[in-house]
């Protein structure tokens, strides 16, 4: 038995299944769109104040109105301990603006890791203290191994397994090696009310 | 016993570590979750940005960073080194500097020069000395007291090489442009950080 007293739980959850983090360090919030059951851990950090400040459209397409999101985030995603989710920026059209950050559904991202992409696809794994550059595009089924960093605009294929500094594809998923990025039951382990992990270990 | 229920820790919270004298420009932007601690000077010129969650320590000596600079989250400024003797000074970061996400640079006579960019979750040693515009990529680790010529560009796996571009002006150019943005999406209170 855990001694530590929580008063409130630790996460917040939504309606969505979202488990937020009550440590999370979110800035901006009513601009990151969480797709629903996606789990962000204490100190990691998403920075949603960093919002697109040129139009997309031309001058003409001015009147169409404009949604200010700067981060968008899909299902069952995981952002661990320390890692930092943060929109690219760059000179566009004469000024500088942030671009919107995508993320895909099933997406983990692992602790200290700093992510600062266009696109990531589904079902991506980027494991522990990755660096994945700004306007880097990431496809499907890609898996980002320690320690690498991904270079800025660097575009990944769809199962590819990426590493070193800088990243390069080192290999592909295998065959069936798909079902590992799987995300729910990793979902289910986070929560206020999670039933203990190994009732059948305590009792034997 | 009090009849509130709620405990209180013993130990000060994040927010209230001891504040440092300080002198910054008006035309600086902290965000508010930026911690300035110690108790030596911290010096910020004008129209330097400071993201959330950032350490500056001047705890171990004197921090000044010059005009223009960006320092994004993270970062700790004038971190403990394992040599404990204190340098004349403890960081200096010259203008447009710019200092990515959770960048550590440790205290005791580190300069970083002009126009400088150092990369995602690079340490820099103590008494390091980086000449003008040098470039530091990710997770790079740069020794206690190593000195960079000017116009290097250094990447993690430790190979250099010498930046012949000739870009530096339109690299301010687009140094003072992206801050001109962040002073309208970052909200700012001087003050606080102030006596």
């Amino acid at each position: 038995m855990s001694s530590r007293k929580q008063v409130k739980g630790e996460y917040i959850e939504t309606d969505t299944g979202n488990k937020v983090s009550r440590k999370a360090n979110l800035i901006g919030t009513q601009h990151i769109m969480l797709g629903g059951k996606t789990v962000i851990m204490a100190d990691a950090m998403v920075r949603g104040d960093l919002t697109r400040t040129v139009s997309a459209q031309g001058s003409s397409g001015g009147a169409a109105p404009q949604s200010n999101t700067s981060i968008f985030i899909g299902r069952y995603c995981f952002l661990s301990r320390g890692c930092c989710l943060r929109p690219p920026g760059r000179i566009y059209k004469g000024a500088f603006t942030y671009m919107p950050l995508r993320i895909g559904d099933h997406v983990f991202v692992g602790e200290n890791s700093v992510v600062q992409a266009a696109t990531i696809g589904s079902h991506v794994h980027i494991a522990a203290n990755a660096v994945v550059g700004e306007f880097a595009i990431v496809k499907d089924y890609v898996r980002i191994l320690e320690g690498t960093v991904v270079p800025a605009n660097m575009v990944i294929p769809s199962f590819s397994v990426v590493a070193g500094q800088p990243g390069r594809v080192i290999g592909e998923v295998p065959e069936g090696g798909h079902e590992q990025f799987e995300m729910r039951d990793l979902y289910k382990t986070v929560g206020n009310n999670i039933p203990p992990p190994a009732p059948a270990a305590a009792a034997a | 016993m009090s009849s509130s229920t709620k405990r209180h820790s013993m130990m000060p919270r994040a927010g209230q570590l001891p504040k440092a004298p300080v002198n910054i420009s008006s035309s600086v932007v902290i965000h508010d979750n930026a911690v300035l601690t110690g108790n030596h000077t911290i010096n910020i010129s004008s129209e330097t940005v400071i993201h959330p969650r950032n350490k500056l320590d001047s705890s171990h000596g004197r921090i000044t960073i010059g005009r223009r600079c960006i320092i994004h989250e993270r970062v700790v400024i004038g971190a403990p080194s394992s040599d404990p003797t204190k340098g004349e000074f403890g960081v200096t970061l010259e203008d447009y500097v710019t200092v990515e996400v959770a960048a550590i640079i440790e205290s005791g006579c580190t300069t970083i020069g002009e126009g400088c960019q150092i990369g995602v979750g690079v340490r820099i040693g103590r008494g390091a000395k980086l000449g003008k515009h040098c470039t530091i990529t990710a997770r790079s680790v740069i020794q206690p007291g190593e000195q960079l010529p000017d116009y290097t560009v250094l990447y993690s796996n430790g190979t250099r090489r010498t930046d012949k571009r000739g870009v530096t002006d339109l690299k301010n150019k687009a140094q003072a442009r992206q801050i001109d943005v962040m002073r309208r999406l970052i909200t700012t209170n001087i003050n606080r950080f102030k006596e």
